[in-house]
């Protein structure tokens, strides 16, 4: 076979630490940006901008979390607030008429700071308790932002998202919302995988598998921790911007409610704790199921097969989403990502069945 | 050993004075006084539950004692959390092996030197620029310590896979990549047959001899004790019953008959 691990050796450190080892896997990676990138010539508007751009933000946005939650190992029940954070900050900061580029660092900042004040108050706790303090995070943020008109706009108000430029260039049409997308989701993507091959990653996976076997080799359990809130929170509120305006191109509080963080977190949980490419199939498989989902039952319905009433057909998702999180953590919480690496291992040794990393 | 001749080879790296500690109503320490000189291969042993493993834990700060003061070269460890003591320059390993499992054996050897860089998510962005530079030189450091304990064989391997013999072993080459001065080992023989316990003894001493290191071990093996340390100290109920040359020390009598009270396999 053509993906093979045996006569691959490397000399140097440097080539030893790549991202990707090996030449097939690089070839991959080099396959998909170069299709991602050429995706406006051959896939349709409604493809673009409503399939492969969403997934993108959202892949962004469960890969900010997943730094948190799966490389950290702390628990995040309310990372849609942080979301939320960043995209309101946006949008007042460029009606304002700061640059739109210092506009998504002043909404990963914001968000930054205001998920740090709940982390440091979660961190004195763990578990349970942190879960429920970061679902406190997520009602009294959207709370304020609902209650105070000078955020929201006023009650049921939109806010439009102004036209603005990034790096000269206008952000207008599909073409360019798409490429800030991927632009954003190449960031990201960049950035955790260089997390966890680095001094940083390797200190948050301390404290999560062992915090006081982190300590006695000097890392202090308690800043790693708080940078990891800070981290996974600058970005998730620089993905909330992003989504904002080049999804949306507007904000309600609505966008960012309880059950996006639920959804967030089935992501992580689905793709696979601390994966990156769990991030990716995650976002897809929780975008993609309850649109299928929904179009079978309703076509069922519509075939006269089953009679369901449209308050069920829209909770459907849901309750499916709540099975999936169940089903992974029982019987594949390594995810979606582990069924990857099992099917690629496959290939690493084949024609031999087994094979040791 | 230039530097062990220039703090002087009576010089003491780490006091203990009236070191005391209590578990609710337990005293599990009973006002302890141990000196440990600049260089030496120092003991501790005592039967199951004798207060060797809190001796330790309240010198690295996770069991802070209530009495009593801890001084190692001239600042004092009383109050510091386990990770400042480690920049202190101590390194210990546990009793149980703390290894962290869902990573590589390199990664957690890597770790040992995590004192040495600077940790950032900003670094990490501009990995190219900026952290990798840092990685290989460290990386560099570690492949000696891995060198020096013949870990090369499962440097890739996930650290949980691997036996436990190489488990402590990875232990120490994490220690050891911190570059202590002073290095605690919580039992690094416990559980292993004799061909393990040869190996190990052997690492720890050119360990010692290759980075200048001063050592408290614990250790349940006699024969182990009297062939590599230098001096004991016997506890037993948290308190010191002995002190001195490892042969003459285990060989008092009030030691023999600790460990007979305690009907003791080890001994
Ligand atoms: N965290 C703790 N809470 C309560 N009691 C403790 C704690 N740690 C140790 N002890 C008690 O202190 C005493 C000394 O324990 P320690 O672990 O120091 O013994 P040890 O000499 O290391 O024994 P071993 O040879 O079995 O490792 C024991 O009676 C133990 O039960
Ligand atoms: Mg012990």
């Amino acid at each position: 076979m053509f993906y093979r691990q045996s006569g691959v050796h490397h000399t140097r450190y440097q080539t030893a630490r790549r991202l990707w080892p090996l030449p097939t896997d690089q070839g991959i990676v080099w396959l998909l940006l170069a299709l991602a990138v050429a995706a406006p010539l051959y896939l349709s508007d409604l493809y673009l901008t409503s399939y492969l751009l969403p997934w993108l933000i959202w892949s962004a946005a469960a890969l900010s979390l997943t730094l948190l939650m799966g490389i950290a190992g702390q628990l995040h029940f309310g990372f849609a607030a942080v979301m939320a954070i960043g995209a309101y900050t946006s949008i007042h900061l460029t009606r304002a008429g700061v640059p739109f580029e210092l506009a998504l660092i002043g909404a990963g900042l914001m968000a930054a700071g205001i998920g740090c004040i709940f982390g440091a108050a979660a961190l004195r706790v763990k578990g349970l308790y942190l879960v429920m303090a970061t679902l406190a995070m997520q009602y009294l943020v959207d709370w304020t932002i609902i209650n105070v008109p000078a955020i929201s706009g006023g009650a049921q108000a939109t806010l439009q998202t102004p036209d603005v430029r990034f790096l000269f260039v206008p952000l207008r049409g599909d073409a360019m919302l798409y490429y800030g997308a991927l632009l954003w989701a190449v960031i990201v993507t960049l950035l955790v995988l260089n997390i966890k091959r680095t001094s940083f990653g390797r200190a948050l996976v301390a404290v999560r598998d062992k915090d006081f076997a982190a300590s006695v080799i000097g890392v202090n359990p308690f800043k790693f921790k708080l940078l990891a809130f800070f981290a996974s929170s600058f970005l998730g509120g620089v993905s909330g911007a992003v989504l904002a305006f080049c999804y949306y191109q507007a904000v309600t509080p609505e966008q960012f409610g309880f059950n996006v963080s639920i959804q967030l977190v089935a992501m992580v949980l689905v793709g696979g704790l601390g994966s990156v490419i769990g991030a990716y199939l995650g976002a897809g498989f929780v975008l993609l199921v309850p649109i299928i989902l929904t179009n079978l039952v309703a076509g069922a319905a519509a075939a006269g097969w089953l009679s369901v009433s449209s308050n069920l057909l829209a909770h459907i998702p849901l309750m499916v989403y709540g099975g999936l999180i169940i089903g992974f953590i029982l019987f594949e919480p390594l995810g979606l990502a582990k069924i990857y690496d099992n099917l690629r291992k496959y290939f690493l040794v084949w024609p031999f069945r087994h094979t040791q990393s | 050993m230039a530097d062990q001749q220039a703090a002087g080879s009576g010089g003491q790296v780490l006091v203990c004075e009236n070191v005391s500690r209590w578990f609710g109503g337990l005293q599990a320490l009973k006002r302890i006084d141990v000196a440990i000189n600049q260089g030496e291969i120092f003991g501790l042993v005592g039967p199951n539950g004798s207060g060797k493993t809190t001796l330790v834990n309240a010198i690295t700060g996770f069991y802070p004692p209530q009495e009593g003061i801890i001084r190692f070269y001239d600042s004092t460890l009383n109050g510091l959390k386990p990770y400042k003591v480690a920049m202190q320059g101590i390194a210990r390993t546990f009793q149980n092996v703390a290894l962290f499992k869902g990573m590589s054996v390199l990664d957690n050897i890597l770790l040992g030197r995590h004192i040495f860089m600077r940790p950032s998510a900003l670094a990490s962005l501009f990995y190219w620029w900026w952290a990798q530079k840092e990685e290989i030189a460290h990386r560099e450091k570690a492949e000696e310590i891995i060198d020096l304990l013949q870990l090369e064989s499962v440097r890739d391997e996930p650290v949980d896979v691997i036996p436990l013999g190489m488990q402590k072993r990875v232990e120490l080459a994490r220690a050891l990549c911190a570059e202590p001065k002073f290095l605690v080992l919580d039992e690094p023989m416990a559980g292993m047959n004799q061909e393990e316990k040869e190996y190990m003894v052997r690492f720890i001493l050119d360990a010692q001899e290759a980075l200048g290191l001063t050592v408290l071990l614990i250790e349940h093996h006699m024969d182990v004790v009297t062939a590599i340390c230098d001096r004991v100290v016997v506890l037993n109920n948290g308190e010191k019953i002995a002190e001195g040359p490892a042969r003459e020390a285990i060989n008092d009598p009030a030691v023999v008959a600790a460990y007979i009270g305690k009907s003791h396999d080890a001994a």
